[in-house]
């Protein structure tokens, strides 16, 4: 019981840095119907961001984390103006290809600058944990899961609330209606991209108190961030919190899985990537529009 | 004559003339070219799934992961023959094809990319945690000596002309027209009498067999194998790219972008060292942008640069 | 007196709903091998609904549609053609990047007889079909590049590839002009001839009177009328699905009159 009650909470705080940077992914995908690549690089940056401002500055991740939204936003909206405009529209090939392609500058740039050793951030209270009914809770992850939820609710509202997360959502339904009633599409998918870019970022800054930090940080997430996707629903800011958690918890409970096969060891934590290829292909194969999502027609 | 069937004529010209590349007795060149050829069958594999049958797979690397690790299990087992290799990794690629195909080849567009990505990243994952195939240390095969040396280039030749020959007949079969029936619509191909799920694993079965060949010649002249190289994420992305540049559906395109993205490769790793991804990724970008269609688009299309610029606008916003 | 009919269609009380709406009510007819049968509607009657029971794709949620004895959902969308029934759709799809000659013959390599074809033999049984339908000027362009009549005779071409014994047609008059209904008339008459079963789809009366053996009417997904073309368009039930209650009533009271 006390084992599958910490599983439980380690799966739930897992979860919710996962549903963040699916949040990001998901919405792109949804609004324009493009698969980002590059999302597993804009984590690594504001990861690095982050890094930068605490080892240079002392500025505290938690603080940073509204900066790294920021500064990735306005990156990533010029990245969708200048160059991923120009195939918005083209099969999907073209998109997963380009934004492979932006990945691959992102993390050699990154190199370049941070070089590939690896780096950490170490705060005060990094690695403090309190324990509650028996089960180690770590401050740190806690304090993710709290601003990942405060980030999902702001945004679900932004994007009901306001004008242009109105905007957005009608351009996801029809561009061509959206754009005779005026909607600047090129603009709106720049804002939705940068939005993407911009919660990477955040999301980025974030694990910077739990995770160390190379150039190719962003990867094992982006693959994460798919499956979470898919298990959510494509398209759903609900969906990818609730992908999020999800996800965590089989993921938490897989680690405890250890057997041995005809004198092969497998273990849970050592085949992540063989229990998120198995989550995904049962929700494709079982329900292909996830948990939450909308069937797509 | 059209101006593509000139095109493909040249290319077997040119890969006639590749045969002489052993003659030059230059370790250095020798890679350079076996690797193009290498890369160009994987790109046969890729156009056939990718390109004819307008499915994306974002995993064909499994293929070539899984013929290279075919000829790391026989040589492990005391079997060092290019044949028993190659023909063991056809097999198995071909079985695999069929078994997953099965399930994941039911699911459309993103998400079947998505699904190949997955598997390609769950059989590393695999390869990293099965002893018998070495783990993450992987598996060394039999160093090739001198006199082998150059057997393994006419190896990888030989595939690759297969590869070459077989997609030109194929588009022009039965087979071919199934393949791009579906490409073009899919429910239309169904009315007609074509089952899809049929003629998409066949696609991918055959085109996974092509990378699968060219991975079982290249871990015996590797002399190595383990999961970074097998699947290595390069391995994944320069085969489309290639296809793409080349001309995607065609049977000269992946021929044609292999030879003009590796040779860019190779220079851009001599001049710029480490730098060359920043650039590679860079080259990717101009080409999706620029040349989505590939350079055989370009060959005999009526209304040249006008037509070309107008064709690029219809997919922006 | 009833002579034995060779049947082979048969429509048995299907049903066809989607959630709540009803798109076909207790719908049922025979077709006679060899006739052309129209049917009609107004706009929304459940015409296009019941083609899709009859070729496949959609499966009836009561009753059912036989075709020489085998019943028609029984079989995978791809396995129909192989049945012997073709159709033509409404939205014309044909596969853009192929030529009008690759479009057709795909159909004669996988349809009904496509399996003992080699790829040489489909095309040779393309050119005949392509000449038959008037396509043969145009074989070598672009699918894509076709004016709307012959984007309709392609249609056609496709169909027939699949060498059916039934063939639906739906809606392939819609957006010819005077001298292209005739021609396609005469295209469809000459299919018949050869002995191809027709069920003909059309809002156009003089077309479906002009070739139809006999013809039902649909009305909000009921049958409402069978029988001669001539019996069919002066019942008064027919009369005012289309034009609404108060003109058939006034019709009826103008018949009244005049005896």
């Amino acid at each position: 019981m006390q084992l599958f009650l910490q599983n439980l909470v380690n799966g739930i705080l897992s979860g919710g840095i996962l549903a963040l940077v699916a949040l990001g992914f998901s919405l792109v995908y949804g609004i324009m119907n493009i698969i980002n690549l590059a999302h597993g690089a804009y984590i690594m940056l504001g990861a690095y961001l982050a890094w930068q401002l605490f080892t240079s500055f002392h500025v505290d991740p938690m603080l940073s984390v509204p900066l790294a939204f920021v500064v990735l936003f306005a990156f990533g909206y010029v990245v969708q103006r200048t160059v991923i405009n120009r195939v918005v529209r083209a099969p999907v090939l073209a998109t997963f290809l380009l934004t492979f392609a932006l990945s691959l500058v992102f993390v050699t740039i990154a190199l370049f600058i941070w070089t590939g050793d690896t780096r950490g951030v170490q705060t005060s209270y990094a690695g403090a944990n309190f324990t509650l009914a028996g089960v180690t809770v770590p401050w740190a992850k806690l304090l993710t899961l709290v601003v990942a939820l405060v980030i999902t609710g702001l945004l679900y509202l932004w994007l009901h609330r306001s004008k242009t997360g109105r905007a957005i959502r009608a351009t996801s339904m029809d561009v061509g209606a959206a754009q005779m009633v005026g909607v600047r599409v090129a603009h709106v998918y720049g804002i939705t991209y940068g939005l993407g870019a911009g919660l990477a970022g955040a999301a980025g800054a974030l694990l910077t108190l739990s995770y160390p930090l190379t150039p190719t940080m962003g990867d094992p997430f982006l693959i994460k961030g798919f499956v979470v996707c898919v298990l959510g629903g494509l398209g759903s800011v609900e969906g990818a919190l609730v992908g999020g958690l999800v996800y965590g918890i089989i993921s938490s409970f897989a680690t405890q899985f250890d057997v041995t096969i005809l004198g092969q060891h497998l273990s849970g934590t050592g085949l992540q990537d063989v229990v998120a290829l198995i989550v995904l292909l049962l929700v494709l194969i079982v329900r292909p529009r996830g948990l939450v999502g909308r069937a797509t027609a | 004559m059209t101006g593509k069937r000139w095109v493909f004529i040249s290319t077997l010209a040119i890969m006639g003339l590749l045969l002489f590349v052993p003659s030059f007795h230059n370790d250095y060149i020798n890679l350079t070219f076996r690797n193009i050829l290498m890369y160009a069958a994987m790109s046969y594999g890729w156009n056939l799934i990718g390109g004819y049958t307008g499915y994306v797979s974002f995993g064909n690397v499994a293929f070539f992961g899984i013929g290279a690790y075919c000829s790391a299990v026989l040589s492990k087992t005391g079997v060092d023959n290019v044949f028993a290799d190659v023909g063991l990794a056809l097999v198995v690629c071909a079985l695999f094809a069929i078994v997953v195909g099965l399930p994941i080849l039911r699911l459309r567009g993103h998400y079947f990319g998505i699904a190949t990505l997955g598997v390609a990243l769950g059989l590393t994952d695999l390869a990293n945690n099965l002893d018998f195939v070495g783990g993450s240390g992987g598996l060394n095969l039999k160093q090739a000596d001198q006199a082998h040396f150059y057997l393994y280039y006419y190896a990888m030749w030989a595939v690759t002309l297969v590869c070459m020959l077989a997609t030109f007949f194929i588009a022009r079969s039965k087979l071919g027209y199934a393949f791009v029936a579906i490409r073009e619509n899919e429910e239309a191909a169904q009315v007609l009498g074509i089952s899809p799920t049929r003629y998409k694993v066949i696609a991918w079965a055959l085109g996974g067999m092509m990378g699968g060949a060219a991975g079982a010649v290249f871990a015996p002249a590797n002399g190595f194998v383990d999961p970074g190289t097998a699947f290595a994420v390069d391995n994944n992305v320069f085969p489309i790219a290639m296809a793409i540049l080349g001309g995607m559906g065609t049977a000269s395109g992946p021929f044609i972008g292999a030879l003009l993205l590796s040779g860019v490769n190779e220079i851009l790793q001599e001049k710029f060292l480490w730098l060359h991804s920043l650039f590679f990724g860079a080259i990717i970008v101009l080409i999706v942008v620029f040349l989505p269609r590939g350079l055989m688009y370009l060959v005999g299309l009526r209304g040249g640069v006008r037509r070309w610029l107008s064709d690029l606008r219809a997919f922006r916003v | 007196m009833t002579e034995a009919r060779d049947i082979c269609l048969r429509v048995e009380n299907v049903g066809m709903r989607f959630g709540g709406l009803r798109a076909l009510d207790d719908v049922s007819f025979e077709v006679e091998r060899g006739t052309i049968l129209g049917l009609i509607g107004p706009n929304g009657s459940g015409k296009t609904t019941m083609m899709n029971v009859v070729s496949g794709v959609y499966k009836p949620t009561s009753g059912r549609a036989l075709f020489e004895g085998k019943r028609i959902a029984d079989f995978p969308t791809h396995e129909v053609c192989h049945l012997g029934i073709a159709r033509t759709f409404q939205v014309v799809k044909p596969f853009a990047s192929l030529t009008v000659r690759e479009n057709v013959a795909v159909g004669a390599m996988y349809g009904r007889f496509g399996a003992k074809r080699s790829g040489k033999d489909a095309f040779a049984r393309t050119d005949e079909l392509l000449e038959s339908v008037g396509l043969a000027r145009v074989a070598g362009r672009p699918a894509s590049d076709l004016t709307i009549p012959d984007r309709k005779r392609l249609e056609v071409a496709k169909a027939l590839a699949l060498d059916p014994e039934l063939l639906l047609l739906d809606e392939v008059m819609a957006g010819l002009n005077h001298t292209e209904v005739d021609e396609a008339l005469h295209l469809l008459r000459a299919v018949n001839e050869r002995g191809v079963t027709l069920i003909v789809v059309e809002h156009l009366m003089k077309a479906i009177m002009s070739i139809s053996r006999r013809v039902v009417v649909l009305a909000e997904g009921k049958k409402i009328a069978e029988g001669l073309p001539l019996e069919v368009t002066s019942s008064p039930a027919v009369i005012e699905a289309y034009l609404g209650a108060r003109f058939a009533k006034r019709q009826q009271q103008e018949r009244e009159r005049q005896t």
